[in-house]
C-alpha cells in the first residue's frame, strides 16, 4: 500500500497547502482587504516584518510546515511525472532518492531562518 | 448520404509489415459506401476486391467480439460499430490502434493487455477453497449488489480504452484502464474476497495512481462503460483500506437450495389457427 500512501499524503498535503499558502497570501498581498476588518498588517512585505513575524513560534512554524507540506506535494508530483515519462526500475530509484536528498537539503535550507531566529540570532 | 445513393471514399490505410517494412506508411483505396455501410465493410471490400494481403481482425461484426479495434480518423472506435457517413468526409484515415504493438497492417497485439488484464486475477477469489472447488450451490447477490459492478462486466476487452488512454502513451508499464476497471468489478463483487491479492498489484508506481482521470477510456468506450469511474472507485476502496476506515465485509454465503419451486407459468396457446 505504499503508494496509496503517499497519494494520500498527496491529497492531504494539497489541503493544508490551500489553507496555509491562503493565509500567506491573504497576509502578503491583501492588507487592504485585512485593514478593512481592522486588522493592521502595515509593511508585511517589509525585511524587518518577515524577520518580526519568522521568529514568533505560530509564524514559524506555520512556514516551517508549509514549507514541509509544498516540498512533499511538489516533488512528490515531480517523480510521478519523471516515473511515468521514463518507466524503469533503476531510474525510479535514482529518481526517487535524488528527490529525498533534494527535499531534505531545501528543507534544511527553508528552516534555517526562522529556526535561528527562533533560537534567538541576530540576522541583519 | 441518402439510401440509394452511393459515394466514392478514399480509404487512407496504415500498412506494416514487419517482415518487410522498417516503419507503418498509407496506402489509399477507393471504396464505394452507401448509407449504413460500416469502415469494416469498407475494409472488407478492400481485401476482397482491391488487395488481399490486407490484414486486419473482424469476427462478430455486431460489437461484440471487440476484434475489430482501430484507429479511425484519429480516434479509436470498432470498425463494425462505426458507420463511414459519421465522418460527413470524403476521406478515413484507418490505423491500428496505438500504445499497443503492430502486429501487421491494422493488427495490434493484445498481449500487454491480455497480460494486464490476467494480472489483476480478475475472476473470484475465495478463501473458502472446498466451496470454490466443489461448489454445493450458489453464491447469494442481491439486485442491488449486482448493480455496483455490472456495467463493468461488460467490457469486451477490444483495448480501445488503452488506446485512448494518454498515461498508457506516456507510460509503457501503465496497467491500463481495461485491467484497473476489471480489478474494481472484482473487488466490488461482494462474492469475492481477493482484495488482498489484487491490492499489491495495482498499487504500483505504474498502477492505479497514474490514472490522471482525463476520461478518455469512458468517452471512448464502444459499449459504454465508465473505466474512469471504476478506477476512481478502486482508488477510493484502496484509500480507506490504507487508513483503515474499511469495515471488514464478508463474503457472500452460499444459498441453500430451494426447498419447493413454483410451477412455471404455461406458453399461452396459438391465437392463429393452424391449418
Amino acid at each position: 500500500m505504499r503508494n496509496t500512501y503517499l497519494q494520500f499524503l498527496q491529497l492531504v498535503t494539497g489541503i493544508f497547502i490551500a489553507v496555509l499558502l491562503g493565509i500567506h497570501m491573504v497576509i502578503m498581498h491583501l492588507d487592504a482587504i485585512l485593514g478593512f476588518f481592522g486588522v493592521d498588517v502595515t509593511e508585511a512585505t517589509s525585511w524587518e516584518s518577515m524577520i518580526e513575524r519568522a521568529g514568533q513560534g505560530v509564524w514559524a512554524g506555520l512556514y516551517i510546515a508549509l514549507l514541509a507540506f509544498v516540498l512533499y506535494h511538489a516533488l512528490n508530483g515531480l517523480r510521478g511525472i519523471i516515473l511515468e515519462l521514463t518507466p524503469s526500475a533503476t531510474t525510479e530509484r535514482i529518481v526517487t532518492w535524488v528527490i529525498i536528498a533534494f527535499g531534505i537539503i531545501a528543507f534544511i535550507g527553508g528552516t534555517y531562518v526562522p529556526l535561528a531566529l527562533l533560537a534567538g540570532q541576530e540576522l541583519s | 448520404m441518402n439510401e440509394d445513393e452511393t459515394k466514392q471514399i478514399t480509404f487512407k490505410v496504415q500498412r506494416y509489415n514487419s517482415e518487410q517494412d522498417s516503419a507503418p506508411y498509407f496506402q489509399e483505396f477507393i471504396v464505394p459506401a452507401s448509407q449504413g455501410t460500416t469502415v469494416l465493410e469498407g475494409l472488407i471490400y478492400i481485401k476482397e476486391n482491391l488487395d488481399s494481403t490486407l490484414a486486419f481482425r473482424t469476427s462478430c461484426r455486431m460489437g461484440i467480439c471487440g476484434s475489430c479495434g482501430m484507429l479511425i480518423n484519429n480516434y479509436p472506435h470498432l470498425a463494425c460499430h462505426t458507420q463511414i457517413e459519421e465522418f460527413h468526409s470524403d476521406t478515413l484515415t484507418v490505423k491500428s490502434l496505438p500504445n499497443l504493438p503492430i502486429i501487421k497492417d491494422l493488427v495490434p497485439g493484445l498481449n500487454p493487455l491480455f497480460e494486464n488484464h490476467k494480472s489483476v486475477k480478475p475472476y473470484i477469489l475465495r478463501c473458502d477453497e472446498e466451496e470454490m472447488e466443489k461448489p454445493t450451490a450458489e453464491f447469494a447477490q442481491t439486485p442491488q449488489q449486482l448493480q455496483t459492478f455490472l456495467q463493468f462486466t461488460y467490457c469486451i476487452k477490444c483495448g480501445i480504452c488503452v488506446a485512448a488512454c494518454p498515461t498508457a502513451a506516456s507510460d509503457k508499464l501503465f496497467l491500463g484502464p481495461q485491467a484497473l476497471a476489471q480489478c474494481y468489478r472484482y473487488c466490488a463483487d461482494n462474492r469475492d474476497e481477493g482484495e488482498q491479492e489484487r491490492f499489491p498489484v495495482v498499487d504500483t508506481d505504474h498502477g492505479i495512481w497514474h490514472c490522471h482521470l482525463a476520461g478518455a477510456c469512458s468517452e471512448a468506450c464502444p459499449k459504454g462503460l465508465d473505466p474512469a469511474l471504476a478506477i476512481q472507485l478502486l482508488k477510493r476502496r484502496l484509500v480507506s483500506q490504507a487508513i483503515g476506515l474499511r469495515k471488514k465485509q464478508e463474503p457472500a454465503p452460499v444459498v441453500s437450495p430451494p426447498t419447493e419451486t413454483k410451477p412455471k407459468v404455461p406458453f399461452p396457446e396459438f391465437t392463429v389457427k393452424q391449418a
